[in-house]
């Protein structure tokens, strides 16, 4: 009888949607052995360890992108949400403030932003990549109002352990992304607000039906994302110790190739935070390794690019076509 | 006192009436047909009663106490648990995902709540084997599932709300004929149980085999009500098109006096057979 017809078995299914990750691994073990092959300083720890402390922005961010494309949505903004929370840090410091209050303002700023994204989207009904497209422009022009063509420069390295520090033998920004994976991963798999992304992602009407409130959760999410795009920024004033006029315009996009080629499907419902983070360190492998070995770093946005095509070609392949048996 | 009583419910969408003075109501015990032809105002109504909708005019009693509910969550929190005909499942979402969506049971750990998936995990399997529903693995994803078991998880899911009230949108239009002989057989369990169950079906056979009322909507109103044990197949058919001889003048249309929609709107004019 119909109800006991065979289904796809579930270790098929996990097998599936682990395949990408596998995928990607495999990926970045050829490529890096690439890299290691040629170029002699590819493999040495100097390297992987500046290579980490420059992924720690865009890894920190993905993990927010993530669960923003798991439940059905997206956010092109996060690089104007990092300038302008890397702004109030800035001026905070040029104000004398405290470093503890610099850290809290620069947070505040960009939970208020991401929840102004996810206001936007779910009250006005925008869809998610008008919406963040518009308040990214916002972002940017609050940008060059306030800073014009001028650097914040000169800024003092009190927040410089967050990336270059170590604790207990290991770097910092190995436990920031510890931390920030380990809590999204909990808020995913652990508790209610991520069975509601999911839903949201798969069925925003049946998710509605079943008394889920959509609209704050999108708001949540969206927060979320704009708290870690503001670690980002932390992180990048950390790093830098400036705030220049093109910061962030590029890591927007850089997280959503991560999530994308770590198996979210764009579409919703379905994402991976350990494919996210390979998908960060297949990038950042790339940009360093090409740096390497003497290529212009344009050719990393073709390769990022075109492997974003290929991805997603073949996504919208296997969704668009007939169902079939593996 | 009626379990669930609607009165002069109005809903109209732009220019459209879908629905225009309607009474409806459904005792506990009692399973309540509502049949109509498409677009007869059945899935308006419905979704007026499980929150999704909100009437422009119109009350609605449970239990005799007036209540206003301005969202599908409000409606459940009232007992009032609807299987909606697009089933409202989440297909990427595994088994008592979907059967505790936006109802998870929680643990607190430290204060914080987590969810309880061992917790959820069990009740699933009992409430998929009080309904002989066989799934072999929780963890698949439901878009995999066949209709019966979709419409298994979804009954499932009404069943752990532990509602007074359970609407069911074409229940059985998706099933194998074992599936639908289930899914009634469940019907009279729920009544036996006290519940009231509102049956939407356009299948006459699966009303007459388990419906003690029948409500017949056609055109945004209400056209009759009648016992199943007082009518007839043919006669129920012949009031959901139109094409019948039978006396309605007994009825009362409390929702229709000094109606500002009865104007200008596509069923004003239509004529009533009398």
């Amino acid at each position: 009888m119909a109800l006991t017809e065979t289904v796809t078995p579930v270790w098929t299914q996990r097998l599936l949607h682990a395949k990408r990750e596998v995928v990607l691994l495999a990926a970045i073990v050829l490529i890096g052995g690439f890299f290691a092959v040629s170029s002699p300083y590819f493999l040495t720890l100097d390297n992987l360890t500046t290579t980490l402390r420059n992924s720690v922005d865009l890894a920190v961010i993905s993990a927010g992108m993530t669960l923003v494309i798991i439940s059905g949505a997206i956010d092109v903004s996060v690089g104007g949400v990092l300038a302008v929370s890397a702004i109030f840090i800035g001026r905070g410091f040029q104000w004398g403030l405290p470093a503890p209050v610099i850290v809290l303002l620069g947070l505040a700023v960009g939970t208020a932003l991401g929840t102004v994204n996810g206001a936007v989207v779910a009250k006005a009904k925008v869809p998610p990549i008008i919406a963040t497209l518009g308040t990214m422009y916002v972002f940017l022009a609050v940008l060059f109002l306030v800073i014009g063509g001028e650097w914040i420069s000169g800024l003092p390295d009190t927040l410089s352990p967050l990336v270059s520090g170590n604790l207990l033998g290991l770097p910092v920004p190995l436990y920031l992304i510890a931390g920030v994976y380990g809590v999204c991963y909990l808020l995913l798999r652990h508790h209610a607000f991520g069975r509601h992304l999911y839903a949201i992602g798969s069925n925003e009407n049946s998710a509605r039906l079943a008394g889920i409130a959509v609209d704050r959760v999108k708001i949540q999410v969206y927060a979320l994302l704009g708290f870690l795009a503001a670690t980002g920024a932390l992180i990048y004033v950390a790093r830098l110790r400036n705030v220049e006029v093109n910061i962030g315009t590029t890591i927007a996009l850089e997280a959503i190739a991560a999530v994308i080629l770590g198996g979210a499907n764009i579409r919703g419902g379905v994402g991976s935070l350990l494919g996210a983070l390979l998908g960060v360190l297949f990038i950042k492998m790339i940009q360093n390794g090409l740096v390497l070995i003497g290529v212009s770093s344009l050719w990393e946005t073709v390769v990022i690019g075109g492997l974003l095509i290929v991805v997603l070609t073949a996504d919208a392949l296997k969704h668009g076509g007939p169902q079939r048996a593996q | 006192m009626a379990l669930l009583e609607m009165t002069g419910i109005e809903k109209h969408f732009g220019g459209v009436t879908a629905l225009s003075g309607v009474d409806f109501e459904a005792d506990a015990g009692e399973v309540m047909a509502l049949v109509g032809d498409n677009g007869a105002g059945k899935s308006t109504l419905i979704k007026t009663v499980a929150g999704a909708h909100q009437p422009d005019r119109g009350r609605i009693r449970l239990q005799g106490r007036e209540v206003a509910m301005r969202s599908p969550q409000d409606a459940w929190k009232l007992g009032i648990a609807t299987i909606f005909q697009e089933l409202a499942l989440a297909d990427k979402m595994n088994v008592p995902d979907n059967i505790f969506l936006g109802q998870e049971l929680r643990r607190t750990i430290l204060g914080i709540p987590f969810l309880d998936h061992k917790r959820m995990r069990q009740r699933t399997r009992e409430l998929l084997a009080d309904l002989e529903v066989q799934i072999q693995d929780l963890d698949l994803t439901v878009e995999a599932m066949s209709g019966g078991q979709r419409q298994g998880i979804a009954i499932a899911r009404a069943l752990n709300l532990d509602a007074d009230l359970i609407i069911m949108d074409e229940p059985t239009a998706a099933l194998a004929v074992a599936e639908v002989r289930k899914v009634l057989d469940f019907i009279l369990r729920l009544r036996g149980q006290n519940k009231g169950v509102v049956l939407i079906s356009h299948n006459i056979q699966d009303v007459f085999a388990v419906a003690d009322r029948v409500t017949v909507m056609r055109q945004g109103r209400i056209e009759a009500v009648r016992r199943v044990a007082e009518t007839t197949p043919e006669e129920v058919i012949g009031l959901i098109t139109g094409a019948h001889g039978v006396d309605l003048s007994h009825r009362s249309e409390p929702g229709a006096a000094g109606d500002p929609a009865d104007g200008p709107d596509k069923t004003a004019g239509q004529a009533r057979p009398s």
